[in-house]
């Protein structure tokens, strides 16, 4: 269909607008950065209008620019449409920021070049078609966000970082050639439509279940999962909206990877079984080593870390509806979180200016955990006669009550012996805003992506090990966490603090193995 | 407070801790980026002058002291600089060249980049292909964000610790130096004494240290670490304001030692020989170099020249100032952004006087905000507190709790998602929300958080004989004691800016980093009060009846102000306050205007305004960027003359001023602030690798306190990049600051008698002095050794020589 090819000019404008200052007259660099919010803004209009088509004449593909399979073709449905709107919003705002933060800076021009062809890979990646598009736009993604962390090429720390980022996301791009041969060759097409047609009726055999295991290895290396994840905190080395376009877009393509063959995914439990395993512990790991970071952009980046890792577990649990949640809400705050990083020395003096925090005792932790457990069995109850909730698999309430996991700890502080009662109704009335909030955004995905992405199987003995797994582990986290000032002094606690805070050394081990400070002849007299 | 012992010490282990104890001292402190002041970064270096400093920096930080040869080059070219600058500073260093065409000719080359001497941890990287002092900078970086962190990690190192400690548990239990190649290293690290000095003392001796090669040896692991010894700095500075000592700069130089101890222990056979020329190099003393000689020759003749426009400036007609009494006198800080504004409000009417005072108006306060624990020491950082204030009174006390309550609540929600497993709660459950704050700050309609309008309030504890003696005190050092306006603005100052880690550094240095709308009006308070008028005509100083005094706000992004008259309900001036708002309204346009020139990026003033919102921006203001001249001069000296935001205007009339007591303070006090903002700007033009903040682009906030850029590593004080150099030129040429006083030679002769480490300033060029003339022409130049020399004659010498 002509209309659903509509997605394709937004790529199209992003590319004239960077090329634009290179083969026009008299666009010097101010005009160009100006041409280049233009054109981001012209890509979020033509979301839009896909979004329309989408909800007017519903999913389909777009006919091939090319021959035997090879070429551009869009895919549109919920899933493709979410992540235009995403990644179009997200571009705009951040290539409107680096048009006012790179003014004066030598080489704006190049910046704003390798942006938009990164934020322009991104866009023909989320719109695929056809594998060999969707591998095509994967690498070319990492390609061009590579020359975005080498911007400063003379500093040291950024080589050592986009290194390690080359290095993993090489693994990556073999791993995702690797699927789509497989992919290709089982299913006897390119098009991603039909393969998940065909997967759908678990057809594919052996070959498709190794395509299932390379793609979920390169959403791994992709979406930064231990042991993988160690570049991630360390690039920082380009300019901040380098790093909000890398946290609020790039790395989500693993997840999206997931999402977007979630029915070939689901040809394997095993596979599944595996990215909740990886997942699960990324999540956790990540979200304690960010407790320990003291610089914005650090604790930001192992955010992220623990975020992917959560989304990857939904993933592995078949959630792919709340998955792609994740990756909306995650990438909107974590683009706002890096952008305002400069507000940090406001927000830490303002956490001293109330008093002390009053320390919830083990009684109020307990108290919290039940109260959270109530209300989110309450607003289940409740919202479930009007929403249908009744329907949920396992694994959807399982993951529902992580979340309230996480309440419970907002709850907590507000129990602290020590806190006033308005202190506590006001963390109370947080928390039950939270839950009902949490749900109804749960549901409105589901709502949104049913007959796009498939149902969650039937929980059988392995998924619901996982599940229990999954429940002990982060409850016990999140037990930890709430309990933290009562125990984080102790000199045992600091020690483990001490090889939390190092991230366990991974990336220590990969400088060592990789060379990463090796003396270069660039580095050289560098010292002091 | 933490100090050591010095018994049971040998000798030349004494002179060892001697030493180390005055590196630190050699360190200029940092201030938290909380409320940060400008600081000179050549502090522990006042006693020596530039080409002696040149030497020791080029040796311990391989850094220049002075600009590129084709800057100067440049300046020469275009006529900046003349002949006669040239002779005057060749006068200045007679070593530097032979003649004035000798030193144009050095300015064709450049000479070639200083680098430092090398450390151990430079020789082992060179004998290893390991970047060890990477690896150090690194893991100190770690382990020092930690250490120092004020609240950024929801997990934080035990608090109350003493440096040294922490970090030998951090050190011998982290096991990256070891995967990195340096065996043992925590082994070692367990293994040194427990107390500092003990193992400052082993690790000097393993490393063959002597007292006299470890006096710039030291200084050298100091500068290496950047920030982070700048800050230990701080807490001594903190400590000995207080009365005490502190032993941090000790103990992170002790940290540095061991690294070059377990290094040296590593690759000793290989690096023996290079280290022991090392620290032969190290105990040689320090003497320029003919280069060095130019470079100061070249940058003399620069300030000469700067100077000289400067006469230019002054020299020109001034506007006549209207006699009788004002219809509105407004008071600002001497801060060169006010200029631009009194400049403007000046134009709008002839009845308007201006006045120039430190922006803390006198009052020495640490305030607390409304609803708020923190003590804010509003106050020049050199001063110890003297009067505290507190926004709100009982009756506020309901309002105080509720919005203690609400930002508890926040506080909770703010732990909440940052916290592990609750932060995935929190970006399922409020994730699309950020759609909103996106748009909002993308478009900058993020409102300016203004000050508290709740009036700020004095201590009882200050009574009124202390209100009293504070108001003559402070009345007579604005040289304000007769001729009151009914309306008497007193304009505090502050920036408007978001999303900048460096907001506090554009705020009023005077009021410690602060807005300074508190001390103004607390001020105005004191000086509206009945009973201390009734004081203060008792010792002369009458106000009339009719005469309200009222606090303000003047913004320096934007050039707003904002009064605070309800202060003062029911004062019956609202007439004069309606007039007064007109003006200040039609003064800001033309601020604004004036500034939009010297703004990336804005048009017109409408611009300045906009600019201030936006997220994105780096360049919100210029701040003190370009600041040359100190004036301290009745007003009448200056008005009209086209300052163009670059001089701290001060009040002073020396007539009045029985016994120069007034004098004293301004030249201990606003002068030595306004030489930290002068040098400040300086050093991070002319060596911002080592004494600027680096890119803000790369900018990463660390432990609320400071900036790193990306990863890691050195923390870095100063300005930014940004923050001097718009993209295509400086926004700052690095000249030192020219100080002109109308008053008697003599008179600042004795004080200079009195206070050798401001003399110290001037004599050794951190400063530049000059008497002004009843005309506020310059009459006198101190050359130095109590001497001074006449400017006119000075320029005829000069013109002789040429002849000659």
């Amino acid at each position: 269909m002509l209309l659903n090819a509509l997605p394709l000019l937004a790529p199209l404008m992003l590319v004239a607008a960077a090329f634009a200052p290179r083969f026009m007259q008299g666009v010097d660099v101010r005009k160009g950065a100006m041409f280049a919010e233009m054109a981001s803004l012209g890509t979020i209009a033509v979301a839009v209008l896909s979004a329309i088509v989408l909800a007017t004449v519903g999913n389909g593909d777009s006919f091939l620019i090319g021959l035997f399979g090879v070429g551009l073709s869009v895919s549109l449905d919920v899933v493709s449409v979410v992540m235009l709107l995403l990644v179009t919003f997200i571009g705009w705002v951040v290539v409107r920021y680096a048009r006012t933060y790179l003014d004066g800076e030598a080489r704006q021009d190049t910046f704003t070049f390798w942006l938009l062809a990164t934020l322009s890979a991104v866009l023909l990646l989320v719109q695929s078609g056809n594998v060999v598009q969707f591998v095509g736009a994967w690498i070319a993604t990492s390609m061009c966000l590579h020359k975005l962390l080498l911007f400063y090429p003379e500093r040291v720390a950024a080589q050592r970082a986009a290194h390690k980022k080359f290095v993993m996301a090489r693994i990556g791009d073999v791993a995702v050639i690797g699927a789509a041969i497989l992919l290709a060759s089982s299913y006897g097409t390119t098009q991603i439509s039909a393969i998940l047609a065909q997967a759908e009726q678990g057809t594919g055999g052996g070959i498709a279940l190794a395509a299932a295991a390379l793609i979920a290895l390169a959403a791994i290396l992709k979406s930064a999962q231990f042991p993988t994840h160690g570049w991630l905190t360390e690039v920082m080395e380009a300019p901040t909206p380098v790093s909000a376009l890398l946290h609020a877009g790039v790395v989500n393509a693993g997840g999206f990877a997931l999402i977007r063959f979630a029915d070939v995914m689901l040809l394997s439990p095993l596979v599944l079984a595996l990215l909740v395993m990886i997942g699960g512990f990324t999540a956790l790991f990540a979200g304690l080593v960010m407790l320990t970071q003291p610089t914005v952009k650090a604790s930001l980046a192992w955010s992220t870390i623990a975020q992917m890792g959560f989304m990857i577990l939904q993933c592995g649990l078949a959630l792919f509806p709340l998955a792609l949640l994740h990756i909306v809400a995650h990438s909107l705050y974590k683009a706002h979180a890096f952008l305002s990083a400069g507000g940090a020395v406001e927000r830490v003096v303002a956490i001293r200016k109330p008093g002390p925090v009053a320390v919830p005792n083990m009684s109020a932790v307990t108290r919290a955990f039940v109260v959270a457990l109530a209300i989110y069995g309450i607003v289940y109850a409740v919202l479930g006669l009007g929403f249908d909730f009744a329907g949920k698999s396992p694994q959807a309430v399982a993951l529902g009550a992580i979340l309230i996991f996480g309440v419970a700890y907002l709850l907590a502080q507000g129990f602290a012996d020590e806190a006033p009662q308005a202190l506590t109704q006001r963390t109370a009335a947080y928390a039950a805003t939270v839950t009902v909030s949490y749900l109804m955004l749960q549901r409105a995905s589901e709502w949104l992506t049913a007959g796009t992405l498939p149902a969650t199987p039937a929980a059988g003995a392995l998924e619901w090990a996982l599940i229990l797994l999954a429940l002990i582990s982060f409850g016990l986290v999140a037990l930890a966490q709430a309990t933290l000032p009562l125990w984080s002094y102790h000199p045992a606690a600091q020690g483990l603090r001490v090889h939390l805070s190092n991230g366990l050394y991974i990336n220590a081990i990969s400088d060592r193995l990789m060379g990463g400070w090796k003396r270069t002849s660039s580095n050289k007299g560098a010292a002091q | 407070m933490m100090t050591d012992t010095f018994s049971g010490y040998a000798g030349a282990h004494l002179e060892l801790i001697a030493k180390a104890e005055a590196a630190g001292r050699a360190i200029p402190p940092l201030w938290p980026l909380s409320s940060s002041v400008a600081v000179n970064p050549f502090l522990g270096q006042t006693e020596q002058t530039l080409p002696q400093v040149a030497v020791l920096l080029d040796r311990v930080a391989g850094t220049s002291v002075t600009m590129l040869r084709d800057w100067y080059q440049a300046k020469i070219v275009d006529g900046t600089i003349s002949d006669a600058d040239l002779v005057a500073a060749l006068a200045q260093f007679p070593e530097a060249a032979t003649d004035i065409a000798a030193l144009k000719t050095a300015t064709s080359a450049n000479t070639e980049a200083p680098v430092a001497l090398p450390t151990v941890a430079d020789l082992a990287a060179e004998v290893s292909g390991i970047d060890w002092p990477g690896i150090v900078e690194e893991r100190f970086g770690v382990w020092a964000a930690g250490f120092f962190d004020t609240g950024q990690a929801l997990w934080q190192n035990k608090p109350g610790r003493r440096a040294f400690d922490a970090w030998r548990d951090f050190a011998s239990r982290d096991l990256t130096a070891e995967i990195a190649g340096l065996a043992g290293f925590g082994a070692l690290v367990a293994s040194t004494p427990a107390q500092t000095r003990n193992a400052l003392v082993a690790a000097s001796d393993a490393l063959g240290l002597s007292a006299e090669a470890s006096e710039t040896y030291f200084h050298q692991l100091l500068l290496g670490l950047g920030g982070w010894s700048q800050v230990a700095r701080y807490r001594l500075w903190q400590a000995e304001l207080a009365g005490g000592t502190d032993v941090t700069t000790t103990d992170v130089l002790v940290i540095q030692l061991v690294w070059e101890q377990a290094l040296y222990a590593q690759y000793a056979t290989e690096i023996e020989a290079k280290w022991a020329e090392v620290r032969a190099a190290h105990a040689s003393p320090v003497a320029p170099t003919q280069g060095q000689l130019i470079d100061a020759a070249l940058q003399a003749a620069a300030e000469f020249a700067g100077q000289r426009a400067l006469a230019e400036t002054l020299n020109a007609p001034g506007e006549a100032t209207s006699e009788g009494r004002p219809a509105l006198q407004a008071t600002f800080c001497i801060d060169v952004r006010s200029e631009v504004f009194r400049r403007s409000l000046e134009s709008v009417d002839p009845g308007i006087q201006t006045l120039g005072f430190a922006g803390f108006f006198g009052l020495t306060a640490s305030h607390q905000g409304f609803a708020s624990d923190v003590e804010e020491k509003r106050l020049p950082v050199l001063l110890n507190h003297g009067v505290t204030s507190k926004t709100g009174t009982a009756s506020d006390t309901t309002a105080d709790q509720t919005a203690r309550f609400a930002a508890r609540a926040g506080r909770a929600w703010g732990r909440f998602k940052l916290a592990a497993v609750s932060s995935f709660a929190f970006v399922e459950a409020t994730g699309p929300i950020y759609v909103g704050k996106l748009l909002r700050d993308a478009l900058g309609m993020d409102p300016a958080k203004t000050p508290d309008k709740r009036a700020p309030v004095l201590d009882e504890s200050f009574g009124l004989a202390d209100r009293v003696g504070a108001a003559i005190g402070i009345l007579n050092a604005m040289s304000l004691t007769e001729n009151f306006a009914p309306l008497v603005l007193l304009f505090g100052h502050g920036a408007n800016v978001v999303n900048n880690p460096h907001a506090s550094a554009l705020h009023c240095g005077a009021c410690g980093g602060y807005t300074g709308e508190v001390n103004a009006r607390l001020l105005a308070g004191i000086l509206n009060d009945r009973d201390v008028r009734a004081g203060l005509s008792e010792n002369g100083i009458m106000i009339p009846d009719d005469t309200l005094f009222v606090g303000g706000l003047h913004d320096t992004t934007t050039d707003a102000v904002t009064i605070y008259d309800g202060d003062f309900a029911g004062h019956g001036h609202q007439s004069h306050l309606n007039t007064a708002n007109g003006w200040l309204t039609s003064a800001g346009k033309l601020a604004r205007t004036e500034r939009a020139l010297r703004l990336p990026r804005a048009a017109n003033g409408a611009d300045v305004s906009r600019r201030s919102r936006d997220w994105a921006e780096t360049r919100p203001e210029w701040a003190l960027a370009g600041c040359k001249a100190f004036i301290a001069a009745p007003r009448a000296r200056t008005k009209g003359k086209g300052l163009e935001g670059r001089a701290f205007l001060h009040d002073y009339n020396w007539q009045k001023d029985d016994g120069f007591g007034v004098l004293e303070l301004i030249l201990t006090a606003p002068v030595v602030v306004a030489s930290w903002i002068s040098l400040q700007y300086y050093g991070s033009v002319v060596a911002p690798k080592v004494f600027g903040a680096g890119n803000k682009l790369l900018h990463n906030v660390t432990g609320g306190i400071g900036v790193v850029e990306g990863n890691g590593g050195a923390l870095r004080g100063g300005l930014p990049w940004q923050s001097v150099h718009d993209g295509e030129g400086y926004a700052h040429d690095p000249l030192r600051l020219s100080v002109c006083v109308e008053a008697p030679a003599e008179a600042i002769t004795d004080i200079f008698k009195k206070h050798a480490n401001v003399r110290a300033l001037f004599d050794n060029r951190w400063l530049h002095l000059f008497t002004l003339d009843e005309d506020g022409k310059m009459s006198e130049r101190y050359n130095g050794d109590l001497n001074w020399v006449p400017v006119a004659r000075a320029d005829a010498d000069v013109t002789e020589d040429i002849a000659a």
